[in-house]
């Protein structure tokens, strides 16, 4: 079976998992919450920096930092071993193993040894390797791997625990948690007591000192690090920081990131051997062994893109925040390190072929990014992992065909669109999509697809210039000359929002233009990453844009805006001349809401009708995320008289993702079910929004369901009221 | 740091010796805050955090009153058997329960820590802002008796209280050498690795109480 269809198979398997759905999803309610509460007090932001700073740093010296911390270490008396590869470290625990003649050994939870896969190895040698953190020991009874980097067994249930602990101890035990959890106490006590060695991983590992760090709730890594007289800690060559001062700003993000807890009930600094009993019952200095693990990460470390990714504190923050890790856990992505940067890191750790798949499961909503405490963009990383694999793999044929033929040549592009339209009729039902043929079934799975306009915005606009009854030169008042960028959606789907949006600049007294030139801004050659069109793309728009002498640029979908404000200079970052250019067109968008909001205090110069009821408001992914724009459209709304009903996650993402909702429906099917749910127990009139991609996925979605609730852009609600 | 055994301990109290028989614990005697607001604010600080996360703190005028609070506690739990980890502070404390009906072990710590069902030691610190103890363990039994034991009696000064963790990280990075096996103990042990349920006393204790000492014979080394 092929990676791809491993993986549609995991997902169906994942999305059928009751248990897995209801744990992930409390938990990714109550996190936001609890991670919110633990940082009151903290500057979350300027906390990201040091740690972005202290990490970064050490990765740029990763080599220097390995060096110091071998010395320091070895002075305190511990041994070091660098190990390249992951069979360098397995071997080194075999032989020491073997030379001191153990055969019992405890671990405690790390992830480096899970990355080798220690434990297989050790088992294959003859010696009993027990996991004693709770989660992955169950998991290490029934065979399972983890699926979430800080609660493993996160997908399992009580009575599933019960039964394996039941098996294990040859009694009938009841799915008590508490009993379960005693059960694991009584029998890992004896495992700890009678282990010859000790293996732990480390959370930190101090340069200057040689100190290591382990953070835990359990207290497994004290019974592991104090009982056994050996100790093996594996750490990964990224855990490496400076000085013991910068253990500081990754204590206090790691808890309060990784579980919403301000501090673990324990954290563990060891620098070099301490006493240990022997079994003779003396009392002498144990061996501390520290293997320094590379396995992939100075490759990481000399790559000027992927470098970024050092800077984890593996605190699985982005899994938890991440809508498609909330319906799907942990195994769908078939590694160690799950998530957004566990698919990083296995590209790196694993393989760049193992990952290729897996980065397909971003929707690029970019929830993770905000929450990162390494301050790392990982959904850069993705976009770039995704560049990579296409450059080296290609994509299949049709995508192929679309994506680096037809979306560079406008004209063609456009045509084929206009083709579609056409096309469309024979399918069509009212003004929307209802079924389609069977090569875009996915489509329409638990949600209608608008038509295509008659008449795209382009078309409608070649006479916005010149508006009736204004003369083609600017009013007195006028300040600025507005260019339209309208995207995709806005153009071929959603012609009224570009109509609305000139009647309010009109209204602002500003002169809208539509460059003709304009086309697909990018996101979709960026995100399939066929990186080539997307740079002809950005060209092509820059080009339009300069033409038309425009001083601002305004579009309706934040996703346009974020590509025009950020990723064309990403784009075009190894051309200085064109990376100026698209800096001067960067430095003239904004989302047409945050424009209006703008220049007329927000909503107050408009002087809107009254019309009064209830709205729900749904903060798009890239609107609040990228653009951090969400108070704007609220002020506005509420300036024509609307009452705000706010929904229960208003950021949640729609689960459109663009070409998203085609790879992967059922997983966009289910992400925006709970989207409906929140937004139908606001109990309000209408749904506002400000990105079309978000309005077709939820118009369509409740229109699947038979629900009537109007869902309007906020510049159509502000044209309305006029 | 080394001279201040000398220049303060100068009152005739002072066991002056102890503090070299145990130089990591040395600098234990020395207070932390001397403010007394200050030192109020944060007791009321470590006391809220610590409750938050299922620790019981209680706060005593000198060590006898330790004792007073360690025979409660034996008493409620029916404790038969402790693991004493040694320091100045725990011998005065022990003096207390001395005629109770309950074995103290201080040495062969290995041994009887396994089956004790009380550990006590002294931590060297308390942090107000998250209720976290700290303390220099290289020693065994300071690990053995917080590690094994099911309750873990923990007594600290008054004075040995600093306001957040990166204070701590401070204190101990001025140190010449960096202590063997530093602990931050934040509450009992704890897990949710069951469907989120959060359970205490996993693998470490299932009880911390924590016993604020004022006059620790502190006082006799002002």
């Amino acid at each position: 079976m092929s990676d791809k269809q491993q993986i549609k198979r995991n997902i169906e398997k994942a999305l059928a998992n009751e248990n897995l759905r209801g744990a992930l999803g409390r938990f990714g309610n109550d996190y936001v919450g609890a991670r919110e509460r633990a940082y009151t007090g903290k500057d979350f932001q300027e906390l990201r920096d040091r740690i972005a700073a202290v990490k970064g740093d050490a990765a740029a010296r990763m080599e220097e930092l390995a060096r110091r911390f071998t010395e320091s270490a070895q002075a305190r008396g511990a041994k070091v071993f660098r190990a390249g590869t992951a069979q360098d470290a397995k071997d080194y625990i075999k032989n020491l193993a073997q030379e001191k003649g153990a055969t019992k050994i405890v671990k405690s939870k790390s992830m480096a040894t899970e990355e080798i896969h220690l434990n297989e190895y050790l088992g294959r040698q003859g010696l009993d390797s027990v996991e004693t953190d709770l989660g992955e020991w169950i998991l290490q009874l029934c065979g399972q791997k983890p699926s979430h980097m800080v609660m493993p067994a996160i997908h399992m249930t009580r009575d599933e625990v019960a039964d394996i602990f039941s098996k294990e101890t040859t009694q009938e035990l009841s799915a008590d948690i508490p009993k379960l959890v005693g059960v694991a106490r009584k029998q890992l006590r004896k495992k700890f007591l009678a282990a010859d060695i000790g293996i732990s991983g480390a959370n930190i590992a101090v340069a200057e000192t040689g100190t290591l760090v382990i953070v835990t709730n359990e207290g497994n890594a004290r019974l592991t690090t104090t009982l056994p007289p050996v100790h093996v800690a594996v750490v990964g060559l990224e855990k490496l920081v400076d000085v013991f001062t910068g253990v500081k700003s990754i204590i206090e993000a790691l808890p309060r990131s990784a579980t919403g807890q301000k501090i673990t009930s324990y954290i563990t600094m060891i620098t070099g051997p301490t006493p240990a009993a022997y079994p003779d019952g003396t009392v002498q200095e144990k061996e501390l062994h520290i293997i320094l693990l590379d396995n992939g990460r100075t490759e990481m470390q000399a790559d000027p893109v992927f470098k970024e990714a050092l800077q984890c504190i593996r605190c699985a923050s982005c899994l938890n925040v991440c809508p498609v890790f909330q319906l799907l856990g942990g195994h769908v992505y078939g590694h160690i390190y799950t998530g957004g940067i566990g698919t990083i890191l296995t590209a790196f750790f694993n393989g760049f072929q193992e990952a290729g798949e897996l980065q397909n499961l971003c929707l690029g909503c970019e929830r993770c990014k905000r929450f990162c405490p390494g301050k790392i963009d990982i959904p850069k990383l993705i976009r770039e992992l995704r560049s990579r694999v296409v450059e080296k793999g290609g994509l299949p044929g049709g995508q192929k065909f679309v994506l680096e033929k037809v979306l560079p040549n406008r004209k063609l592009f456009h045509r084929l669109i206009k083709a579609g339209q056409l096309g469309q009729k024979p399918f069509q039902k009212g003004a929307r999509i209802r079924h389609l043929p069977m090569f875009l079934a996915g489509l329409t799975e638990g949600r209608s697809l608008p038509v295509i306009a008659d008449k795209a915005f382009r078309d409608q606009a070649r006479n916005l210039s010149v508006p009736e009854g204004s003369s083609k030169e600017s009013t007195p008042d006028s300040k600025e000359k507005v260019g339209f960028f309208a995207g995709c959606l806005t153009d071929f789907v959603y012609p009224q929002l570009g109509q609305a949006a000139y009647k309010v600049l009109k209204h602002l007294n500003r002169e809208m233009v539509f460059p003709a030139g304009q086309t697909c801004c990018g996101v979709p050659a960026v995100l399939m990453g066929v990186r080539e069109s997307a740079v002809q793309l950005a060209q092509q728009n820059i080009e339009a844009f300069e033409q038309a002498g425009v001083d601002a640029v305004v579009t309706c979908c934040p996703s346009c805006a974020q590509a025009l404000k950020e990723r064309y200079m990403e784009l075009l970052e190894t051309d200085p001349a064109w990376h100026e250019r698209a800096k001067a067109l960067a430095g003239k968008v904004q989302h047409v809401t945050a424009y209006v909001a703008d220049k007329s205090g927000d909503g107050s110069s408009l002087r809107l009708k009254q019309t009064g009821g209830r709205v729900t408001y749904h903060d798009s992914c890239h609107m609040k995320g990228c653009l951090g724009i969400t108070e704007e459209p609220r002020q506005l709304l509420a300036a024509a008289g609307l009452e705000l009903a706010e929904m229960e996650g208003s950021d949640l993402c729609c689960g459109f993702g663009g070409s998203y909702s085609v790879k992967f429906p059922s997983i966009s099917r289910q992400i925006l079910d709970k989207k409906l749910h929140s937004m139908e127990a606001a109990n309000a009139a209408t749904v506002a929004l400000d990105c079309p991609g978000c309005k077709l996925q939820i118009s369509g979605g409740l229109d699947s369901r038979g629900k009537e609730l109007p869902v309007k852009h906020t510049v159509e609600i502000l044209a309305e009221n006029l | 740091m080394t001279g201040w055994r000398r220049e303060k301990c100068r009152s005739g109290y002072c066991t002056l010796w102890k503090c070299w028989l145990i130089p990591s614990l040395a600098p234990g005697r020395r207070g932390i805050v001397m403010d007394g607001n200050k030192l109020e604010q944060l007791f009321a600080k470590f006391k809220e955090q610590a409750e938050a996360i299922s620790a019981r703190v209680y706060r005593v005028h000198d060590s006898s009153a330790a004792g007073r609070q360690l025979k409660n506690i034996i008493k409620e739990l029916n404790i038969k058997k402790i693991a004493a980890a040694k320091s100045e502070l725990v011998s005065d404390c022990l003096k207390a329960i001395k005629s109770q009906d309950v074995v103290v072990h201080t040495s062969d710590l290995r041994q009887h820590s396994e089956d004790a069902e009380l550990g006590l030691s002294e931590m060297d610190m308390a942090i107000a802002e998250t209720g976290t103890l700290a303390q220099d363990s290289t020693a065994l039994d300071q690990r053995l008796v917080s590690t094994l034991p099911p309750v873990h009696v923990a007594l600290v000064r008054i004075d040995r209280q600093v306001d957040k963790f990166v204070d701590a990280v401070d204190y101990f990075n001025e140190q010449d050498l960096l202590p063997g096996y530093i602990a931050f103990i934040s509450g009992p042990s704890r897990t949710a690795d069951i469907e989120r349920v959060l359970t205490i006393g996993v693998h470490g204790p299932e009880q911390l109480y924590i016993i604020f000492v004022d006059q620790a014979g502190g006082e006799t080394c002002e």
